[in-house]
């Protein structure tokens, strides 16, 4: 099997080379790009499939230095990446035979180049066993993906673009440590000598948090997650479903490898499990009320690949938690729901970005306040954007519900076994979940709302016609992906359980019996299949006989809608902005901790004094109030808008004594003479010191 | 159902009660509740005492009973006569008071989890009554905290002081009379104390608004 | 005998769904001194509907035209799951929470969509804000859910309604509390009157209702009336599970459905009392009442935790 993915590998790279030499003529180019890249995708995702059934194959070659041996290791999870990214690619390939149109006039040899580059890096990252190698084709993709990124060479992507970089650095430099860590203990950079190193405690902690934080910047999780709404949306949007959809997994895949298998002879700890659920519960909240604030599509989509990643996280967490805890069947269904999640969110994110480049194809905007009306226009990428929309909202009986449900299945599985904390740590988690599930209904019927249904509310979206076979293809082939994953979950999850139980070393957890998945800690059990069978016979009941009735009464059509009286207009219609204030009604705090975070940034801009606005003094207390004002409430730059704070960074000179004004306003708040003010120091005074007792004994 | 598990409930009991006194929208329905909290806690008194065998507790209860449940609400429905209806005892509290609920699941949390690693010399099947028991002491401090009005910051320090009794009851089952006696009087006193405060207050003033009796310092 | 028991349960509710908003109307009517409409009177409207011809409106589409039979049918799958007569669930597929909480998002995805699929933009408003009242009651709902799935040991209905029927959930209470806090979210979620959040305009309550007519707007209509029965079974099922049959004999089920009735009629006869007797709530102030209840969740959870 290894064999297939090296050949699809030099597939990738002959074919990268051939496009670029190939640029003068950009439609050869774009042919021999896409042509050769679905060649290559097919070869590995048959490798990649075919490792899932077997045991690891390692092979090593000597490097020309005693740590650059370049070893090889393709083991059931390495495989389910690479079928996965396979399966993107593949899609994404198709999808640019037309969609790569666009960009003859922007270099699509060197667009071809690139994404080959970048979609051969992520297998090699995957496969790679040895820390140098794999440090330098992370390297490699971070920094074909930046090429991608910045090719539309616009004011926004370039930025964005560097923002990713950095991230990405900062992400990497944090590996690099964390295996040098692991290397100074073994000494060797070999994984293999890793994997046979029984780590200190400290040390393995310290390696795996290093791992986390670096992976997580990687993935995009919160509190590493600006880059993503800035990287994702800029490049073309084929490249975005594979950065979104297959990227970013490797951030996921980093950190299930380093725990399970580099740090596997030490021993995990409880604390790891608790921390990945917890950043896991705060990235999936705050990813999904952050895309409630976007208009733009693609941005839109890009936050739900941070709440998607805590869902993850919080299954991956789950699976940490179980292991150091010594519960092998929770450790087994953690892994499942988070390695099942990683699957489903690859498909129908890819799905959804594609579905927004189809729209961008066709309208030529990605603002859903200028949409509307698509759905009768573009019929075909109605239906596979609301079958998308419908599984990352995790209904039933789609893939995202089948993942969902393993993931509350495991914390709800922990929580009995855990003791207080954890049991308070773990509803925490739940309740996170539970509200990213109803945010997330909200915010998918926003997007597809706004986009598709109603009328068009801009000349671009009247004009809109279906986009070319070969995109229509691509999203119809991710459709039947989420709804073969999601119908065939019975077959599916136990070999995905099989993945992990081998990550384990563990025997294999019964998940399912004939077409049931089967929860045995929580005795319970689901069918998505028959679900949808029942469901689909009462539906087709109930619309049969409404029906039948309707052709006995008659039916007209009234082109005007109710609108109390008035002449309806399209100014009445609702738009993003109307959900986004709706929501932030209630989700206030939360705007207000990025916000917040935003002022914080600015702080540090003002203390780096990076660069010299001589209107400092008026532009600070511009930012200053916050977001309560009566002003704010549809003030949408201030509150749903990305970070004002780049606009304003003041000069260092002013900055000593804005701080030293902000200290003393802030002082003068403590100190406000109300005896309750005290009570509450008192209060703060006591927690802290009962805390402290605690913490002592 | 009878012994430590009783307790147990009946501590439950004392937090709900205690909740409700924080928000009750009235003085009025607020001292009436706090009466029915002190019901619960001669409950938890005499089931204590039932548990251990102490007599004291019974006797404990009693006294409780005599000045919790009746003299205390009196004190301060009295106060609430005297004080008439344009003095505002009923300001509504600062705090989204639906909150406070939240608040208060945190606060006996925090309290549980600092309790637990204290060997009781009762048993350890009464540790959540402990916890409880302490986390009055921090429903007290929310209650007075939240509230504007200062006629009903009074109903936190006597939550806190309800708080003590159980503590005290829990750790020193065997403490003599004397230590009761003592407690109840204390009580009692510093509620007559605050209470013509709160007369006097208002006659001069015309609000219990604490916000506004803080321009009077100085 | 448990798929009959579920087919059955599915056709009582649907069938007496219009029956118990008819009576909801009945003793809203004597509580205002009025005579009122029949009890029955639910039943001639959609009687009348259904034979009305059917006008579809602005730029409507397929969403639209899916979404009453999505709706209802959503609502009848999930009645057919709960152990409303026997203290297991009649179809054990349906009978996990977590299936049916995510089960009742795809009627509120569809209509919320409908609402906006009509291009009216009081309609739109009104299905937002339906989605919004259920971001807020979901996660107490599931917290309480998560409450009873530690204390019972399964995540199944089934098993939670018989350990609490047997007294076995451990905790008590935490049980109770945890039952308090369920009663107060599916009385949002059932959408009575101070949560009704209608703001003086007709066409912003009940949302995309506005937009339909003829056989569709019965359908929705009977949805409608369904949702709040099978919000209130979920209550009723779980945690006042007493009288429902044991075993699976027909005798015991019979009484089982008879003692259903009776603890259904009950719920809505308070929640009928209850609507009567409050004001309606402001829509921005909704928040304030969802605290509540997440902070009586909690409370309970923190019992659950200490063992009381």
């Amino acid at each position: 099997m290894l064999e297939l993915v090296l050949l699809s590998l030099g597939v990738s790279c002959a074919t990268g080379v051939v496009s670029l030499l190939c640029g003068k003529t950009p439609k050869a180019a774009k042919t021999v790009a896409c042509v050769g890249g679905m060649g290559a995708a097919a070869l590995s995702f048959a490798g990649g499939v075919g490792a899932l059934l077997q045991t690891a194959t390692y092979v090593s070659w000597l490097g020309p230095m005693p740590f650059t041996n370049f070893s090889l290791l393709l083991n059931p999870l390495a495989g389910l990446l690479i079928a996965v990214i396979a399966a993107l690619a593949f899609v994404a390939w198709l999808y640019g035979l037309s969609y790569f149109d666009e960009y003859y006039d922007k270099g699509i040899g060197v667009i071809g180049l690139f994404m080959n580059l970048f979609i051969a890096s992520m297998n090699l990252v995957i496969l790679a066993d040895n820390a140098f190698w794999f440090l330098v084709f992370f390297e490699l993709m971070s920094l074909t993906s930046y090429v991608l990124v910045i090719i539309d060479q616009t004011e926004k992507s370039v930025r964005g673009g560097f923002l990713y970089l950095i991230m990405a650095h900062i992400g990497f430099l944090m590996i690099a440590i964390s295996f040098f860590v692991m290397a100074s203990a073994a000494g060797s950079l070999e994984f293999a000598a890793f994997r046979a190193t029984a780590f200190a405690p400290a040390l393995a902690t310290v390696a795996f948090v290093l791992a986390f934080f670096g992976f997580g910047a990687k993935a995009g999780m919160v509190p590493f997650h600006s880059w993503l709404p800035q990287a994702h949306p800029a490049a073309p949007s084929n490249v975005s479903a594979l950065m979104s959809g297959g990227m970013i997994k490797i951030g996921i895949f980093g950190i299930c490898k380093v725990c399970f298998d580099l740090l596997g002879a030490a021993g995990g700890e409880i604390g790891w499990g608790v921390l990945v659920i917890v950043i896991g519960a705060v990235s999936s909240v705050l990813g999904v009320v952050y895309a409630l604030g976007e208009h733009d599509l693609k941005s839109l989509l890009a936050y739900h690949s941070v709440e998607n990643i805590g869902i993850i996280l919080l299954g991956v967490g789950t699976g940490i938690f179980g292991w150091a805890a010594g519960l092998p069947w929770l450790a087994a269904i953690g892994l499942l729901a988070g390695l099942y999640h990683l699957v489903n969110h690859a498909m129908f994110k890819g799905l959804l970005f594609l579905g927004a480049g189809s729209v961008l194809h066709a309208t030529g905007t990605r603002n859903m306040e200028v949409l509307g009306g698509l759905a009768r226009l573009m019929p075909w990428t109605a239906v596979c954007f609301l079958v998308g929309s419908l599984a990352i909202s995790a209904i039933p009986p789609l893939n995202g519900f089948v993942s969902e449900w393993f993931t509350y299945q495991g914390l709800i599985g922990a929580a009995m076994e855990g003791d207080i904390f954890l049991r308070i740590v773990f509803a925490f988690a739940v309740v996170a979940l539970a509200i990213t599930g109803a945010l997330a209904v909200t915010c998918f019927v926003k997007a597809f709302g706004v986009t598709f249904l109603a009328k068009p509310r801009s000349e671009a979206a009247e004009r809109a016609c279906e986009v070319p076979t070969p995109m229509v293809t691509a999203m119809v082939v991710l459709t039947v992906a989420c709804v073969v994953l999601g119908l065939g979950a019975a077959w599916i999850a136990p070999v995905i359980e099989s993945i992990g139980a081998s990550m384990l070393a563990a025997p294999a957890l019964p998940v399912a019996e004939g077409v049931t998945l089967v929860s045995l800690d929580t005795v319970s059990v689901v069918s998505p299949l028959i679900l949808a069978v029942l469901m689909a016979a009462v539906i087709a009941v109930c619309a049969l006989v409404r029906n039948v009735a309707n052709a006995k009464a008659g039916m007209k059509a009234d082109p005007k809608p109710w609108a109390c009286g008035y002449e309806p207009d399209l100014s009445m219609e609702t738009l993003a902005s109307t959900v986004g204030a709706n929501v932030k009604n209630f989700m206030g705090p939360l705007y207000a901790i990025r916000y917040g975070v935003n002022r914080a940034g600015q702080t540090m801009a003002r203390l780096i004094g990076r660069a010299i606005d001589p209107e400092a003094e008026s532009a600070a207390p511009a930012a200053a109030p916050a977001p309560k004002g009566a002003s704010s409430r549809f003030d949408r730059d201030r509150v749903f808008g990305i970070a004002p704070a780049e606009k304003h960074a003041p000069a260092l000179s002013n900055s000593v004594l804005s701080i030293v004004r902000d200290l003393g306003a802030w002082f003068g708040r403590m100190e406000s003479g109300d005896y309750r003010t005290y009570i509450v120091y008192i209060v703060g005074a006591l927690v802290f010191f009962l805390a402290l007792i605690v913490l002592v004994r | 159902m009878f012994g430590y598990p009783l307790v147990n409930v009946l501590g439950a009991c004392l937090i709900i009660t205690s909740m409700m006194v924080v928000l009750a929208r009235t003085g009025r329905a607020a001292a009436c509740l706090y009466s029915l909290q002190s019901l619960v806690l001669v409950g938890v008194l005499a089931s204590l005492g039932a548990v251990t065998g102490s007599t004291e507790l019974f006797t404990w209860s009693a006294t409780a009973f005599a000045t919790k449940v009746v003299l205390v609400p009196a004190i301060l429905l009295y106060t609430l006569k005297k004080i008439g209806s344009d003095a505002q005892a009923d300001l509504p509290p600062r705090m989204n008071p639906m909150k406070s609920v939240a608040l208060v699941a945190v606060e006996v949390f925090v309290c549980f989890v600092v309790v637990s690693g204290i060997d009781l010399p009762t048993a350890d099947a009464a540790l959540p009554t402990l916890a409880v028991s302490l986390a009055h002491f921090f429903i007290g401090l929310t209650c007075i905290v939240i509230q504007r009005s200062i006629f009903k910051q009074i109903f936190g320090y006597c939550l806190m002081e309800n708080g003590s009794h159980v503590t005290l009851a829990l750790l020193a089952p065997q403490a003599p009379e004397l230590v009761e006696i003592g407690v109840a009087t204390d009580a009692i006193f510093a509620v007559i104390i605050l209470a013509v405060l709160v007369c006097r207050m208002a006659r001069y003033t015309h609000t219990l608004d604490a916000d506004d009796l803080c321009e009077l310092k100085g | 005998m448990s798929i009959v028991v579920a087919l059955l349960q599915a056709v009582l509710l649907v069938a007496l769904a219009p029956l118990v908003s008819g009576i909801a109307r009945k003793i809203r009517a004597k509580m205002h001194a009025r005579e009122g409409a029949s009890a029955l009177q639910d039943y001639y409207d959609l009687a009348k509907l259904w034979h009305r011809c059917e006008v579809r409106e602005g730029g409507s589409g397929l969403v639209s035209r899916a979404m009453p039979p999505v709706f209802l049918g959503c609502f009848i799958l999930i009645a057919a799951g709960l152990p409303l007569a026997m203290q297991a669930c009649p179809i054990p597929i349906l009978g996990d929470i977590i299936t049916i909480l995510y089960l009742m998002a795809l009627p509120r995805f569809m209509f919320s969509l409908a609402s906006i699929d009509s291009a009216g933009s009081y309609t739109a408003i009104g299905g937002i804000r339906e989605l919004l009242v259920g971001v807020l009651v979901e996660p107490s709902l599931m917290l309480v859910l998560f409450v009873m799935a530690v204390a019972v040991g399964s995540t199944n209905v089934g098993i939670m309604a018989n350990a609490v029927a047997t007294l076995q959930a451990y905790p008590m209470v935490a049980v109770v509390v945890a039952a308090v806090a369920c009663a107060m979210a599916c009385y949002i979620e059932m959408g009575k009157l101070p949560f009704d959040l209608a703001e003086a305009e007709q066409e912003i309550q009940e949302g995309p209702l506005a937009a339909y007519s003829g056989p569709s707007l019965a359908m929705l209509k009977l949805g409608v009336s369904l949702k709040q029965l099978v919000v209130a079974s979920l209550f009723v099922a779980i945690f006042v599970p007493f009288g429902a049959a044991a075993a699976a004999g027909p005798l015991d089920i019979l009484i089982g459905f008879i003692v259903y009735l009776v603890k259904v009629l009950v719920v809505f006869l308070l929640a009928s009392v209850i609507e009567n007797s409050v004001m309606r709530v402001r829509y921005k102030l909704l928040g304030r009442y969802t605290w509540f209840v997440v902070g009586i969740a909690s409370l309970s959870l923190v019992f659950l935790v200490i063992g009381i």
